[in-house]
């Protein structure tokens, strides 16, 4: 049995399909669900810790199902919203002592101690979080959710609005949760982050799972090299076989190649010929990034390039 | 139970670390109690003060009211609300946790009120009397804050909650009982004030002075708050699911 399942969990407003027919099984791992804004992801989280009914369908938190018993799933997890919700006017000691009492935890005071000093934040337990920084909010609020000893952690955008440091130091926590046996559940927008910490990933977009896997895997089977040309003009002619449009930024434009060398000597060559000026090539590696815009493409595109034609290609592709 | 507290005993911390606001619902209870409870001249009694004392001790209350209203509404858009509502404890604890904190904000403020009413040379001083008013203000309490926490909770805005909040409270305080006796209003007024839960909550405190017990608008109180109580938890239930 895995700490989070969920079967045909689907979640309907109106006539909009929010999640649509979600199936994963998550276990003792860092699960990150990556997706545009408006994809679907806070509404799975919020389905999963018992804050939204489910339209159909049903998830298990350790074995228990949020539609028939919601009491017993929050008794398994912890669920750390994205709007940094500490009371500014208790102190980081007061915050936590709090959650646990209200989670009825035997002994609150010193559970609250181990839990501050877990995330580090001992030394400051008795300032006011009105001090505290961004960074330090987060941990406060790992430290609440970590005071009765869930099972599972549901964590929505936990970097968002930090500086580098901060992000780094809240992953490494997160990790080290995971390291002693915790479930982690985490959307997020920062594809590096989510490609280093996450064990595994599922891709969302109009609230369906396009894809799950390890960052690893899914680099290779959904990408292939990555080929950036910078040009100007607009693009009239047909591309090369055995190659995708990707996107554009500004004059940027991403290609998906077999053989990234030889395939960017060709593009450069099929684009100059078909009216665009050619200023630079690149070849890398794919990145999350580019298998994620490869799967959800990209919602802001100029129309200078004869995007039409390549959405075309880009379609008969998917 | 004891959850309740806990969601209590954090609004308690918090009210208490605010300087400004400790004070400023005091500021105007205790203005009407000296700038009119001593200086306005009037007839039909020769101690305006005694009489418009509970009417003042009402308004601490209803103030106290509606100024807490808009507290679960803060919790659920800063997003606090979602976390308990995640957590095991039940749910209806952190309504409850809200309702008891306001009330009981509310009496501490009426305690204030009463001292400076006491000093300015209002009879309050019998223990018996004292308890009793207590209680009539402790259930108008309990009335008016889950009135207000629904209807912040239902608005979930707080430009609408404050426009509302203008709106009604100083009217609701002038059609009542609190300023004049029934046979000193005109006919249109009187009829109002006798509509008017406040009037209810000050009358029965006016009863117990004069030494009667008023057993009619206490039970009128009692049952006017357990049904707006109920109200307030299917609301709260609707709007948490």
């Amino acid at each position: 049995m895995a700490a989070i399942e969920t079967s045909g969990l689907t979640k309907r407003f109106g006539s909009l399909v929010a999640v649509d027919r979600l199936d994963l099984a998550i276990d003792r791992e860092i699960f990150g669900l990556l997706g545009p804004n408006g994809s679907g992801k806070t509404t799975t989280v919020k389905m999963l810790t018992t804050l939204l009914a489910p339209t159909e369908g049903d998830a298990t938190i350790c074995g228990h199902s949020v539609t028939g018993n919601p009491l017993a799933v929050r008794e398994q997890i912890s669920y750390v919203p994205q709007d940094m919700a500490v009371d500014p006017k208790l102190t980081g000691r007061e915050n936590v002592i709090f959650f646990a009492k209200v989670y009825g935890v035997p002994r609150p005071r010193e559970t609250a101690d181990e839990a501050l000093a877990m995330m580090d934040l001992a030394s400051r337990a008795d300032d006011l979080v009105r001090t505290y920084s961004g960074g330090m909010r987060r941990r406060l609020e790992l430290a609440q959710a970590l005071v009765h000893d869930p099972e599972v952690l549901f964590l929505d955008e936990p970097t968002i609005g930090l500086d580098v440091a901060g992000r780094r130091r809240i992953w490494e926590h997160i990790i080290a949760l995971k390291n002693r046996g915790m479930t982690v559940f985490v959307t997020t927008h920062y594809m590096d982050e989510a490609d280093q910490a996450c064990d595994r990933i599922g891709i969302i977009d109009y609230g369906r799972v396009v894809a799950t896997g390890t960052p690893a895997a899914l680099k290779t089977t959904v990408c292939r090299d990555i080929v950036s040309i910078r040009a100007d003009g607009t693009f009239q002619d047909e591309l090369p076989e055995g190659v995708t449009f990707l996107g554009r930024t500004d004059d940027e434009l991403r290609f998906e190649v077999d053989k990234g060398e030889e395939a960017g000597l060709a593009l450069s060559r099929a684009l100059t010929k078909g009216g665009m000026t050619v200023r630079s090539v690149s070849v890398r590696q794919p990145t999350l990034d580019d298998v994620f815009l490869a799967l959800v493409g990209e919602q802001d595109e100029t129309e200078a390039f004869d995007a039409r034609r390549f959405r075309r290609i880009l379609r008969g592709r998917a | 139970m004891r959850r309740m507290f806990y969601y209590m005993e954090r609004d308690f911390r918090r009210w208490l670390r605010g300087r400004v606001n400790v004070v400023s619902t005091l500021i105007l209870p205790a203005a009407w109690l000296i700038f009119v409870g001593l200086a306005l001249p009037i007839r039909f009694t020769d101690n305006y003060l005694d009489f418009i004392a509970p009417g003042i001790l009402v308004l601490t209350m209803l103030g106290a009211s509606f100024q807490g209203g808009a507290l679960l509404m803060f919790d659920k858009i800063l997003g606090y609300l979602q976390k308990f509502l995640a957590m095991p404890a039940p749910r209806e604890s952190i309504l409850f946790g809200k309702i008891l904190f306001i009330t009981l904000r509310g009496l501490i403020q009426t305690t204030v009120i009463l001292v400076i009413a006491i000093l300015l040379g209002a009879h309050f001083l019998d223990p018996v009397l004292l308890l009793a008013i207590y209680t009539v203000l402790f259930i108008f309490g309990i009335l008016l804050s889950s009135l207000m926490t629904t209807v912040a909770l239902k608005l979930e805005d707080h430009d609408s909650y404050a426009a509302i909040n203008a709106m009604i409270s100083m009217p609701l305080f002038f059609t009542s009982s609190a300023l004049m006796p029934y046979d000193q209003m005109p006919d249109w007024l009187a009829a109002l004030a006798r509509l008017n839960p406040v009037s209810y909550a000050i009358d029965a405190i006016r009863d117990l002075q004069a030494g009667i017990f008023p057993t009619a608008t206490f039970l009128g109180l009692l049952v006017g708050a357990i049904l707006v109580l109920l109200m307030s938890v299917t609301v709260f239930r609707r709007a948490t699911v």
